[in-house]
């Protein structure tokens, strides 16, 4: 497993977030997990709405700890799933904005509503995501 | 390191806390880790060629 944490800082004040690279019981395949972290409680909330008005910055941060992880792991592919059906949308639209950007060193898939997995169309609802470098795929 | 070379970096500047140890071994999403595994068994990988 490795650990990311970063601070959000905003009007609700500076609130902890952290980013799990867990592996799968997929070679290579790694589960992205990511949550907000009570210091106090020492607890995590994926489902919690911080409110902290930059939500975009977050969500560039996580996809920047993507960018760490896979430098740390090249082999690697992340796959992501929202908590909640509105933050697998954000999701979708973090990578649906940066979709050009992150196209120039991943392939980006995600799951359609068959169930099966196809390269990420702009538009398209999914209900999970997966990327990996794209030197991994002939 | 130049505020140029930064803002070009696509990866952040990490520096390692040793706080992060608490979590060593620790699932802290077993949820969506059991989501994952699922999605996985079921749906596998993309239907590309994986480079070995």
């Amino acid at each position: 497993m490795t650990y990311y944490e970063f601070i959000s800082e905003g009007p609700k004040g500076l609130i902890k977030k952290i980013v799990e690279f867990t592996e799968t019981g997929t070679e290579n395949v790694y589960n992205l997990g990511f949550a907000d972290y009570d210091d106090k409680t020492k607890t995590t909330s994926d489902v919690s709405v911080s409110n902290n008005g930059d939500s975009l910055k977050v969500l560039a941060t996580v996809a920047s700890t993507v960018y760490a992880f896979t430098q740390k792991y090249p082999k690697a592919w992340i796959l992501a799933t929202g908590s909640t059906s509105v933050r697998t949308r954000l999701y979708r639209m973090g990578i649906t904005n940066n979709l050009a950007e992150i196209s120039d060193d991943f392939k980006v898939f995600g799951l359609n509503t068959n169930g099966e997995w196809e390269q990420f169309i702009v538009g398209e609802d999914y209900e999970a995501f997966l990327l990996t470098k794209k030197e991994n795929i002939l | 390191m130049t505020i140029d070379q930064l803002n070009q970096s696509k990866v952040p500047i990490i520096v390692f806390d040793k706080k992060l140890e608490e979590f060593k071994g620790k699932v802290l999403f077993p949820e969506k880790l059991k989501r994952a595994n699922e999605i996985l068994a079921i749906a596998g990988l993309p239907k590309v060629v994986i480079k070995k």
